[in-house]
């Protein structure tokens, strides 16, 4: 069986440039899936994904972090850890990885969550070249990401500001090892007495997480009080919008926890 | 703590953990050297079918497709009423029910060949939904007073329904079997099973030969539950008809979604009960109680014999009827679960109770209480409690632990918040060992003590290790009365061609009965001890002479010489804008007599306590209306991990069976019997009390929570 273990992002890239292969970090979604014929591009000896580091403006997460690694940095925003602490047991949150999270696809990724109530972009590296891309352009679509043959998810870049303010929920079957059912974040920004950011990110309930902005911007520069008297009108705007899936539970459950969590929020951080 | 109770290392804990145990899955080769053949089943992918045909494709040498042609005596599993074929007969009645066999060197090509042959249906409308399923495999009354009497003059009269779903075992190890002709033409089958003389019985029917002709042996294996009582005899015979027509040995070790969706689970049910109410006490219930059994009757009597027997709770309410149905649908055969159709039950009586308590506006602990059977009070079905009955001693030792009454009061005042608190609380018992004069005219146990020159003392019976202990505790009660120390003593995993029957592994009735067998042949062998001489000994059971014998046919007299006592607490938090229940505490106190080996059972009380959890909330499953079931893998079918209860409280209540091992009763059910009616209660006093919400069916899961709160803001 043919493998690759490159240990520079240069060799990782020039093998996924030339070959047929999947990206494999830290196995716990691949391993069981145990798919039969493929060649993968093992990316855990590549310690340059594996750095933590920041900028002016982000935290920069390599996407072979583990998560285990991410609870342990002072880097790493408390939102962010909170998300993390709740993934699945210790044993997968030593070899899961922030990268692995993003490219499963799955709207019930926790970490991608986080990414996307908190504008996170993501560095794509080819060969050839590299880009950034804003987390929620990459899911294009249920397992369907913005992500060429010959590309990797090198990092997540995390906006350093506001995220203390945050409001986060995750509703699993059980309290360890349990995929979410639904779950979400909120942040909310106040400034001068004013609303200066809202978002508001549901996972687990749709093809992808969903955010929507143009909700958001209702509440945007409004004082508690208008908030406040706007807040029934904005969540009846989220139920009237939200197109979830049933899953292991129904749609409907789902809608009514969100809708629930979306108030919780509202009454807490306005 | 007595001598006795300490505890030891287990038998099989060096080589469980040092990963030495050969499980059959683990086989190499077969026991002459050959190499084994992987045979995978053919199973139907409809739910009831006439089949008109099955196209085989041209199979390579060595390979085999094994069906109901292949089987040289009859095609009936011997479990019951041996209904059940081996191999479908000319329907099939379930989805899973095995059609034939691929059987063949290589599993891929296995695979493959399955995959490429084509089953041609006749489908045929499915029997699916209990409630309009008619065909009783079973149908049971019984009952004592005069009902219409008790009803004429009830102040109150209350009728409610209660449902239960599906519970799936879950060890560890899936379902696996090998079948190894023999030098001689015995056929040799092991594997992962609790009863190696049910399975011997099977075998000995398909197989159409003399007992000497079937050879069983228990391999070591990963946990039972009840699963591994009734399945191993079908998969065994599959294997056995197999490994005939190949010459050669065969294995089938099922996958997880196979064991998951095929193998037998907990009967679903539905209890729907009438009680009267005079003076402010339950003078009359009547009970009709109905099992889903699945396709065939497996071990649905026997099921429904336990269920319906513990209708009434440990309760003494002088006019009892009682009706039980197991009904037949398409769909997988449920069997034995931990519990055996008493989980069913009481939780029926404990929420029946509990509601009638509301309804009367008196507190329901203290109307249980007013209501509990005492020692000489008759049972049931008119046998009687020849021993103390400890239940008030243990609700009360349950209050000192976890302030039960307190918090009872204080979460029955209105809450209001996101996350509102409620408390209940549980009574049960379990009858210890088979129902009825079963030990005495089915079973017959026998157990044997061979004692080696060298001094060492093997025990020589049929009851299998699945994890409960087995193997440690026999050995301790042998190396107690011989004064023996324990490494002197060994139990192997029985073998049919070695060890007598004593019985299957079953109904907690190893220890206490085999147990029991097991002191007294220790005793006669104590007597007759010659150092240096090989010797062996025999004990037979006896029934104690006290007990009321027992009418199966009119369900009356003693179903079982004794009871062990179980009293559960637990407190839950629910959360309103989730409907998540949050499980506070669980406190949970049980009289198994003397315990054989403390840690062994405080193992057995706190893992089966966190399977009645599970139970009762998050393990949810049922099948689609094609008869399908869906969550057939372990992140569909969620069972609770310890973080689901961290604070769990185990302790025992001591109340000793004069013929059980220096008292010891029955342990292995008791923890789970009870907890569906203390979770529920628990949950419906969170919610406000059963006048705001009315709970009568588990799992209750946290989309049921949120369905509740939904009805209210409407």
């Amino acid at each position: 069986m043919v493998r690759y273990t490159p240990v520079t992002l240069e060799e990782a890239l020039r093998i996924r440039a030339e070959q047929d292969v999947v990206p494999y970090a830290g196995g716990t979604d691949l391993m069981v899936e145990n798919r039969k014929g493929v060649t993968y591009l093992f990316l855990n000896r590549v310690s340059e994904l594996q750095q933590i580091s920041e900028d002016d403006t982000y935290v920069r997460i390599g996407s072979g972090v583990t998560f285990t690694q991410a609870l342990k940095s002072p880097l790493v925003p408390d939102l962010m850890k909170e998300a993390v602490s709740h993934i699945a047991a210790p044993a997968i949150r030593n070899a899961g990885t922030f990268g692995g999270n993003l490219g499963n696809g799955s709207a019930k990724a926790d970490s991608v969550l986080i990414e996307y109530v908190t504008d996170a972009k993501l560095r794509i590296a080819s060969a050839a070249k590299e880009r950034t891309v804003d987390v929620d352009a990459f899911y294009k679509g249920r397992k369907q990401l913005d992500l060429e043959s010959d590309e990797l998810i090198a990092e997540i870049l995390i906006p350093k500001e506001g995220l203390d303010d945050y409001y986060y929920q995750k509703i699993g079957g059980r309290n360890a090892l349990a995929i979410s059912r639904v779950s979400f974040a909120g942040i909310l920004n106040k400034e001068d007495g004013k609303i200066k950011r809202i978002a508001a990110a549901f996972g687990a309930v749709a093809d992808t997480v969903l955010r929507y902005k143009e909700i958001e911007k209702m509440l945007i520069g409004k004082t508690a009080a208008e908030a406040g008297e706007l807040k029934e009108a904005f969540i009846q705007k989220y139920a009237d919008t939200m197109v979830l899936t049933r899953g292991r539970v129904s749609a409907e459950y789902r809608k009514s926890v969100c809708c629930n969590l979306l108030r919780d929020f509202l009454d807490q951080m306005i | 703590m007595e001598k006795i109770s300490q505890s030891v290392v287990k038998k099989d804990h060096s080589p469980k953990m040092g990963g030495r145990s050969v499980y059959v899955a683990d086989y190499n080769t077969a026991k002459n050297g050959d190499g084994i053949l992987t045979g995978k089943i053919l199973h139907s992918k409809v739910a009831r079918a006439r089949i008109r045909g099955v196209e085989v494709p041209t199979l390579p040498d060595g390979y085999y497709y094994v069906d109901a042609k292949d089987i040289p005596g009859d095609n009936n599993v011997n479990i019951v009423l041996d209904d059940m074929p081996v191999y479908c007969r000319d329907t099939v009645e379930y989805i899973g029910e095995a059609i034939g066999m691929v059987v063949g060197p290589d599993s891929k090509k296995v695979d493959r060949i399955l995959s490429e042959i084509k089953v041609n249906y006749e489908e045929l409308e499915p029997v699916l939904d209990l409630r309009t399923a008619k065909e009783a495999f079973f149908n049971y009354e019984y009952g004592h007073g005069d009902m219409d009497k008790a009803f004429a003059e009830a102040d109150h009269v209350y009728e409610e329904e209660f449902e239960t779903g599906y519970q799936e075992q879950t060890y560890l190890e899936t379902q696996g079997m090998m079948a190894e002709p023999e030098e001689g033409g015995s056929m040799y089958v092991h594997g992962s099973m609790q009863c190696i003389y049910y399975v011997h019985g099977a075998v000995k029917r398909v197989l159409n030969c003399e007992p000497e002709g079937v050879h069983i042996f228990q391999d070591v294996t990963g946990g039972g539950f009840g699963g591994k009582e009734a399945f191993p005899s079908i998969l065994a015979t599959e294997v056995a008809v197999a490994a005939k027509k190949a010459n050669a040995p065969v294995r089938c070790v099922f996958d997880r979604r196979e064991d998951m969706e095929y193998t037998s689970k907990r009967h679903p049910s539905i209890c729907r009960i009438r009680a009267a109410v005079k003076d402010g006490k339950v003078t009359a219930l009547d009970c009709d109680v109905t099992f889903n059994a699945g396709a065939y009757s497996t071990l649905s009597a026997v099921v429904l014999q336990r269920g319906i027997i513990a209708a009434p709770g440990v309760y003494n309410v002088p006019n009892i009827h009682v009706t039980g149905r197991a009904l037949k649908t398409n769909t997988s055969p449920c069997g034995a679960y931990r519990g055996f159709g008493a989980p069913q039950t009481f939780f029926a009586i404990e929420m029946m109770m509990d509601h009638i308590a509301q309804d009367l506006g008196v507190e329901s602990l203290a109307f249980k209480e007013a209501h509990l059977a005492k020692q000489n009070d008759p049972t049931s079905t008119c046998g009687k409690y020849h021993f103390p009955v400890p239940v008030q001693d243990m609700i009360n030792e349950v209050d000192k632990v976890c302030d039960y009454r307190k918090k009872k009061a204080e979460y029955s005042k209105p809450q209001t918040g996101r996350y509102r608190r409620g408390i209940g609380m549980s009574m049960i018992f379990h009858g210890a060992g088979f129902t009825g004069s079963g030990e005495r005219d089915i079973i017959k146990a026998v157990t044997r003590l061979h004692k080696y020159a060298d001094g060492r003392v093997e025990i020589l019976a049929s009851n299998g290790e699945i994890g409960q202990g087995v193997r440690t505790t026999f050995c301790k009660i042998v190396a107690n009365e011989l004064n023996l120390p324990l490494e002197k003593v060994f139990y192997d995993h029985p073998d049919t061609a070695r060890v007598p029957d004593s019985g299957p592994t079953v109904a907690s009735r190893s220890l206490m009965t085999v147990g029991e067998l097991l002191r007294r042949a220790s005793i006669k062998l104590r007597e007759i001890w010659k150092d240096g001489e090989e010797q062996e000994v025999e004990e037979r059971y006896r029934q104690p002479d006290f007990m009321i014998p027992f009418s199966l046919e009119k369900f009356e007299g003693d179903a079982y010489p004794t009871y062990a006592w179980a009293v559960n607490a637990i407190e839950v938090e629910v959360d309103t804008l989730t409907g998540v229940t949050k499980v506070l505490g669980a406190y949970g106190n049980f009289d198994v007599g003397t315990p054989m080996d403390y840690n062994i059972v405080m193992g057995q009380m706190e893992g089966g306590f966190l399977q009645g959890i599970g139970y009762s909330s998050i393990e949810k499953m049922d099948y689609d209306d094609k008869g399908r079931i869906r969550n057939n893998s372990f992140s569909d079918y969620l069972i609770p991990t310890t973080k689901d209860v961290p604070n769990m409280q185990c302790m025992l209540h001591v109340e000793k069976f004069p013929d059980g091992p220096y008292g010891a009763k029955g342990a292995g059910e008791l923890p789970l019997v009870g907890v569906p009616g203390a979770y529920l209660e628990a949950v419906e006093q969170a919610l406000g009390g059963c006048k705001k919400h009315k709970l009568n069916h588990v799992p209750f899961t946290a989309e049921d929570t949120l369905k509740e709160l939904m009805k209210e803001a409407e």
